[in-house]
Formats: structure tokens, sequence, C-alpha cells
């Protein structure tokens, strides 16, 4: 109040009224393009750096590279938005991998048949993790924590933890008689038209439709509103333990296709592949609560916290910063936005 | 702002004051210029209609709100108030409208009840568990809780949860006590018991700052009136307090009741809507018998626990009678979830709006369309442009003060985010709705605009109101049935509702309860 450059005006209250909505109106134009803003400028800065970064070839890259954990983030939206996490998703994306392989590299069986099952599998561990916690009411972190070991482990079973390429050796001494086929290696290398790469053309068709069901459709507005109080929902006759199901079996198997993606980008099933896929698309979902300022999980956002992890990564090596570096701009940066949005906003009484 | 001279108010210097306290969410002015003084060992009730900002008030001398205009004065120094503790540290201590923000739900009764010492920096890191215990234990022995400790708070009744947060408050031995409609979610009983802590609370010269809808309450208690009308100080009222003049400071007058006239028109006894028989609700209760007959507004009451919401619950599916027989319009029904309920035309409007009904995250439109999105479904796409029509009409209906569909949930007034889950279970076509608690927090004049709606939307369907409070079912009752412990114990029809036969049969309902309490 004391920063007044108007002369006091006996009227006080009449400029304070006018004055007020427009701190307000910064404050919350801050909330909303606040994140965008530090991304366009950390755009730019790395193309400053170095021109390469703005090649159409680089951008694509970041664009590749924030496919499988993009897609991880968006199937991980529905259990954020009923106010529920899995923790499954980087090792169910890593069985897809094998699995995947397995059935095309042993068993010799079609890429359809090794999709199908890759998303039947996704599906059935995500209803696994929802009757876990639905019904015998283990907590969501402590039921998707186990649910992630135990897939780690069973990802191992079908090659006895070796990974499966194309001439893979197996067990008995015999040669894996089939390979990865080209059409299902299309979906991770491929590019539709010659210029979008398939991965991408994915990512964002499950974003969209990530984005209909949640936002445009009555079964998303029942969604959200179990996240934010389910007795509510419960007592308008929402079929709250049904939704929270789905929300897992969504999860799981748009993890399983994010593995997909990703054993077709690397055409073979790599035991390692799950690295640090769990953690990034979760790191993208969160991210995604400070884009636009929604404070809640939302696919547009997602995608664009996928696209900023993967472009610090991308501008970060171009500056040849090692990664621990890297990992330790990427966590800045999650805290960073997170308090942004939340802690402005909270003091907006 | 002239020396005392009221003669109840001994002690005449003033410890609390507040100058021309102004405040604006974006366009709405919520409060302009208002100044009052709080005096020791008085109690100042502060009233005024839904959204008038008396909340507003509240939250900025308490320290919620860190942005205001004006001044709030401690022994005739100004101070700023920037956050909760500071107020606290200058002995004002805040029970707030929501209950759930005056409590922490996931702990235990104890843990509430001591949070403040166990926040407290000067707590050694191993405290005395003991010496806290019995101090939680005098605490809630103050305000009469003959409660488990050990409870978690979320497993409590409204009520004995609403009595925690004033304990807390009390705790902190403050100068300055603000209750936000209190009692609105107590009991007779407990208000009393309230009412008699805050004598004794004035005897020791504590200002208390009480707010309520319920006019009669604050006639009884009250040593000075404040009106608050649209932001600004309309009126003080002096002893002794008429509950009209406090209407009209408030509201204005209200016109003679249009609907009242309405109740007249007879409704035909053979035409049955709903029908209990020997409905037994849970194990060991006595059956139930009821009609509700067409175009009839039939009213609820009994003490809290009587099993007015067991009731409810049963028609709505949301738990099972053990035996008997529901019949809507002649036809035998069970529902066995709420979805059925709905289907069969029956809603239900829960008590205590902020755990059962509102939905913060949403706004006025989507709270409001919640239970009926099929309604608004295009080939699976929600139709917003029609969402936010059919809301216009119910905020224009209910008179829900807002800046529109799209407002906030936490923009609102307490008494407007009751009418908004009001209004949700309006918004269709009915063959029974249920209200419980329907007018906790709802101004007088809402409570007439909302039984007037009710009224002349009913057509030949029919509505249970449940309220502990007898007058407002008076206001808009065809019928009322008194309930105890499970059991129907009387009912009078609206042409010969005497009101001091009813208090009676409730009176007697606590002898009865209190012949079996001390039986046992
Ligand atoms: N956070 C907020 N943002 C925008 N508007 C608000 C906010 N809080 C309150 N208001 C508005 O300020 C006005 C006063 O609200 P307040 O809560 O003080 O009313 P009240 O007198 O306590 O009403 P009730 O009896 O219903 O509790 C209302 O019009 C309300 O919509
Ligand atoms: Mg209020």
């Amino acid at each position: 109040m004391s920063s007044s450059t108007v002369p006091e005006v006996p009227t006080g209250s009449v400029d304070q009224a006018r004055r007020r909505p427009n701190s307000e109106r910064f404050k919350r134009f801050a909330i909303r393009y606040g994140f965008l803003i530090v991304m366009a400028t950390l755009f730019l800065f790395f193309g400053w750096w170095n021109p390469v970064f703005w090649r159409p070839a680089n951008l694509f890259s970041i664009l590749l590279g924030a496919t499988v954990y993009g897609i991880l983030a968006l199937g991980v939206t529905f259990p954020l938005v009923i106010d529920g996490l899995d923790l499954s998703i980087g090792s169910v994306a890593a069985l897809s991998v094998m699995i995947s392989a397995y059935v095309m590299v042993v068993l010799d069986a079609s890429g359809t048949v090794a999709i199908l099952v890759c998303l039947m599998l996704g599906a059935g561990i995500g209803a696994i993790n929802g009757f876990l916690i639905v019904r015998v009411k283990i907590p969501d972190l402590l039921a998707t924590l186990g649910m992630m070991f135990l897939v780690q482990g069973v990802q191992l079973i079908p090659s006895g933890g070796r990974s499966i390429g194309r001439g893979a050796v197996l067990a008995g001494g015999v040669v894996a008689p089939g390979r990865f086929r080209d059409y299902f290696l299309f979906l991770g290398q491929g590019r539709l038209f010659g210029i979008v790469p398939t991965a991408v053309a994915i990512m964002l068709i499950v974003a969209i439709l990530v984005f209909v069901i949640l936002s445009l459709t009555r079964w998303g507005r029942v969604f959200y509103a179990i996240g934010s109080n389910s007795q509510a929902a419960r007592l308008v006759g929402a079929k709250v333990n049904t939704y929270r199901m789905m929300a897992y079996i969504l999860s799981g198997t748009i993890a399983a296709l994010g593995g997909i993606v990703l054993a077709a980008r690397v055409g073979r099933g790599d035991v390692s592949s799950g690295g640090t896929l769990l953690l990034d698309a979760i790191g993208s979902a969160l991210i995604g609560f400070a884009v636009l300022g929604v404070r809640r999980p939302n696919p547009f956002g997602t995608i664009v916290g996928a696209i900023f992890i993967s472009m610090l990564l991308n501008g970060l090596s171009m500056m040849n910063m090692p990664y621990y570096v890297q990992d330790f701009v990427k966590g800045v940066v999650l805290v960073a936005a997170l308090a942004f949005t939340f802690g402005l906003s909270k003091t907006k009484g | 702002m002239t020396a005392v001279k009221e003669q109840d108010v001994s002690d005449a210097k003033i410890l609390f004051e507040v100058r021309d306290i102004g405040k604006s969410f974006g366009v709405t002015r919520a409060l302009d210029g208002v100044s009052v003084e709080f005096k020791p060992g008085e109690l100042l009730a502060m009233v005024g209609a839904n959204g008038a900002g008396k909340s507003t008030l509240i939250k900025i001398i308490c320290g919620y709100h860190a942005e205001y205009e004006g001044q709030i004065l401690v022994e005739g120094k100004e101070v700023q108030f920037h956050t909760p503790k500071a107020a606290y540290d200058n002995g004002i201590a805040t029970v707030h409208q929501i209950i759930n923000e005056g409590v922490v739900p996931s702990m235990t009764v104890y843990e509430n009840l001591t949070l403040a010492k166990l926040l407290n920096p000067g707590l050694p890191l191993f405290y005395k568990k003991e010496a806290l215990r019995i101090e939680a234990r005098e605490v809630a022995a103050t305000m009469g809780l003959e409660i488990d400790l050990d409870t978690p708070v979320d497993q409590l009744p409204q009520s004995e949860r609403q009595m925690i947060a004033i304990a807390r408050a009390l705790a902190i031995k403050p100068r300055l006590l603000i209750l936000d409609e209190p009692t609105s979610s107590l009991s007779d009983k407990e208000s009393e018991r309230l009412f008699a802590m805050l004598d004794r609370l004035k005897q020791l010269g504590v200002s208390i700052l009480y707010v309520s809808h319920r006019l009669h309450e604050i006639g009884r208690i009250a040593d000075r009136v404040i009106v608050i009308r649209d932001g600004k100080l309309a009126k003080t009222l002096q002893r002794p307090f008429q509950v009209k003049d406090m209407v009209t400071a408030m509201v204005g007058e209200i016109p003679k009741h249009s609907f009242l006239a309405d109740r007249e028109r007879g409704i035909d006894d053979t035409n049955t809507q709903v029908e209990l028989r020997d409905v037994v609700v849970a194990e060991g209760a006595p059956p139930v018998n009821l009609k509700v007959r067409k175009g009839e507004i039939l009213g609820l009451t009994g003490l809290i626990g009587a099993g007015k919401t067991e009731l409810a619950q049963v028609l709505f599916g949301i738990t099972q009678a053990m035996s008997g027989e529901i019949r809507m319009a002649g036809k035998v029904i069970h529902p066995r979830n709420m979805s059925e309920a709905i289907r069969a035309g029956i809603f239900y409007v829960p008590e205590d709006r902020a755990e059962n009904a509102v939905v913060p995250l949403f706004n006025i439109r989507q709270n409001m369309t919640l239970p009926f999105l099929r309604v608004f479904d295009r080939l699976g796409i929600m139709d917003v442009n029609s969402e936010i029509k059919r809301c216009r009409e119910m905020i224009g209906a209910m008179g829900i003060k807002c800046e529109g569909p799209e407002a906030e949930m936490d923009s609102l007034s307490g008494g407007n985010q009751q009418k908004v889950v009001v209004a949700r279970w309006l918004l269709e076509k009915y063959n029974l709705v249920i209200l419980d608690e329907p007018f906790q927090g709802v101004d007088i004049r809402s409570r007439h605009d909302i039984g007037e709606y009710l009224r002349t939307s009913i057509g030949d369907k029919s509505a249970i109101i449940i309220a502990t409070d007898l007058d407002e079912l008076i206001e808009v009752a065809d019928r009322i049935v008194v309930m105890n412990n499970g059991a129907i114990i009387g009912e009078q029809e609206y042409e010969d509702i005497d009101r001091d036969k009813l208090l009676q049969l409730v009176a007697q309902e606590k002898e009865i309860q209190e012949r079996e309490e001390s039986a046992v």
C-alpha cells in the first residue's frame, strides 16, 4: 500500500480499487505464462549459445527424445487426476520392450501380435494395481511400488536375464528364429510423409485422446471430481471405484504403448531399457501442473513438460555439461516450477 | 469513536479496534469502510446476508488476508496482521466457518487439542507426553467433550469436530475470540454448552465476535449487534433486540411469503408419492412407517443422532434397509446404490457441504451439473454452453451471489456455496428430493428463496427437508415429523403446527434420552 506514486486523493478507495486488479492481473499473468516464458528464454539461450540447437533436425530429435516418457507421463496423468500415483509405469514399459522382442524374435510371431500382447499385459498390470488399491485398499504408492519391483523381475524371465536381439542365442544354444518386423520398427524410427517422426505423431495422438477424455467428456469431469473430493463424487452417484480402477488400467496400457515405441526405436529387447523412464515421466507430469498455472494434472502441460525436459537435456549436452549436472538441473527446474505455481497462487487471498 | 457508555461493560478500555476496513476481490468490493470496537467482556454479534462480507472481515482480523485497507488497532496502537500467527500472538483466536480449517482431520482428538503446544518452538525435543494429555483432557472437559482422545477427528460427526475446533481456539486463552457460525452444525444441547462457555469467558473479560444466521439465538446471547450489508456497516443495534429489526437491516423487508399461502391449498391425502412400510434401517432399530404425499414438503426433525440421516441414506441407496418396503408412486423399489436411487428419481442433498458436496477444484458450473452430466452429454462431449445456460438460471432462481457460472467455489461466501450444492439437485425433475440440513449457513432471505423455489417447482412430486432447527422447518414444511432413536414419535400438519407443542415434543424427546442414558 505504501508504493503509491499516485498523489493522495480523498477518494482513496477508488484508485485503490482500480490499482488492485492490476497487480492481481499481473500475478495471474505470471502464474499462467511464467513457465512458458522461462521455457522460451531457455530455447533462445541454447540457440544463441550454439545455433546447431535450432536446426530442424535437432528440434525433431528433442521431440523424439521426449516421446517415450512423454507417452508414459500422459498415461500417469489419469492416476494423478484421481489423486493417486502409478510407480510401475517405467517397469511396465521395460516389460513391453522385452515382451515385444520375445514375441517377434524368439516366437517368430508378427508385430501385430507383439503389440496386442504388450497392450494386454499393460492393461492387466494396471488392473492388478487397481484391484490392490481399490479392493485390497493398499495405499497407491505402496501397491505400485511393489508392482514395479515385481514387473522388473518378471521382465527378465522369458529371456533368462539376457537381452534379445536379432539372432540372439537362447538358453539351450538355439539361435532365435525371428526378427523385428519393419512395420513395427516404423513406429519408432519411421517418419510420416517423410517429415514427422512416427513416435512424435503417436505421442501427439495419445495427448489429444487424453485431452479429449479428461477435458471434454463427462468421464473426465468425474475423474477430476474424484481427485478433488471423492466423497462428494460418490454422493452424486459416481462409481468411484470403477473410475479409480480405470485410471490404473489406462495408465498401464499407455505405459505399455510407450514401451512399444521404445522397442521400435532401439530395435532390440534391451534388459536395461527401463532406466530413468519413471522419473522423467512423473517429472514431466508434475511440471505440467505449472504450465498455464492450472495446478492440476493436464495433458497439455504434460506434453510441454516432457518436451521441456528433453530440450533441457539436449541443450545442456550441447554445452558439454556432464550428465550429473543435467540431473541436477532437471531437479532444480522441477522444484522451481512447482514452487512457482503453488507458491504464487497460495497467496492469492 | 467516543467513550463507551454502556454500563453492562465494566471495563471501558478498548483492547481491539478496526477502522475503515476495506477489501476487494477483483471487481467485487467485499468490504468498505467498516469500523468496529471490541469491548472486553462483551459478546458482539455480527449478522448479514450471505456474501455481505462477514467472513471477510473476520479473515482480515485474524491475519488470513494479508492485504487489506484500513487499520487494526491493539490497545490503541496500529498493528499489521499479515499472518494468522501475528493475530494469535496478540490473543486473537478464530474458529472459521469451514470446520475442517479448524481441525486437522487426519489427527486424533488429542493431537488436535495440543497442536498449538506441539508446534511451539519452545517445546523440548523429548516432551512429556503425559502432561500434554492431561492438558488435552482439561481442554476437552471445559467444552464438555466426552470423546476418546485417541479417536481420529475424521471419524467424528461434524458437531463434535466443531466443538474440538472451538476447544482448540480456547486453548490459547484468547483475549478476542471470533466464532464464524459456530452453531450451524451443533445440536441444541451442544449450543447451550457453548453459550454457557461464552458466558464464563465474558466474565473473564474476553471480547467475543459472534457470527450466526440464527437470529433467535443472537437475540438471547448478544450484548450488541452489528449488521453488515453489502460490505458496509449498516446498523448497530442495542438490547433488547427484535428479530424483525435485524432482518430489516440485513435484507430489507421480506415480502410476506407468497408461498406460504400455497400451503393451504390442501394436499390430497390419498395421493401418496413415497411410502415406507416397516422399514428397519439398522440392526435393532425400530420399524419406520411414513407416507409422503404428492406435492408435499415434509419436515423431519429430531436431535442429532435421532436417525434422520440414516433414514435418508436408506432411501438414497447409501445403506440397505434390514427389512421393510419402500414404495414410490405405488411401485416397490429398493435402491441398492446411489445410481439406482438417482435413476428412480430420488435425489439427496447431504449435510456437511465441505465434506460431502463441494468439489473445491471445480467452478460453480461444474459443481452444479455434477450429478447430471449425462444431460449435457452430446455424443460423449460435454455441451458447456447449455451447462452455462442452465447454471445461470439456477443462480438467478436461488439468488446465488457470485460473478457468474465460471466463478471458483472458494470465491463464494459460505451460504452461497451451500446454495450451489442445493441447486445441483434441483436441476432435474425428481420424484423425491431429500435435503439434509440444507439451510446450514444460509441467511433468512435465501431460506425463503429456496423454500419458494422448491414449492413452485415441486408439482406433484415430494420433498423431505431434514433440519434440527425447528424454526427453519416451520418456515417451509407442510407437515413436521419428529424422530427419536430411529423411531417416529409424532407429527403435525401445517394447519395445526404449534411451535410450543413441537418444542415440547423435542423436550420430551430429550427426557426420554436422558432417562435412557441414566438407566445405562
Ligand atoms: N477469495 C475470494 N475471491 C473472490 N471473491 C471473494 C473471495 N472471498 C469472498 N469473496 C466475495 O466477497 C463477498 C463477501 O464474502 P464473505 O465470505 O465475507 O460473506 P459472508 O458475509 O461471510 O457470507 P455467509 O453468510 O454466506 O458466510 C462475497 O461476494 C464473496 O463472493
Ligand atoms: Mg461467511
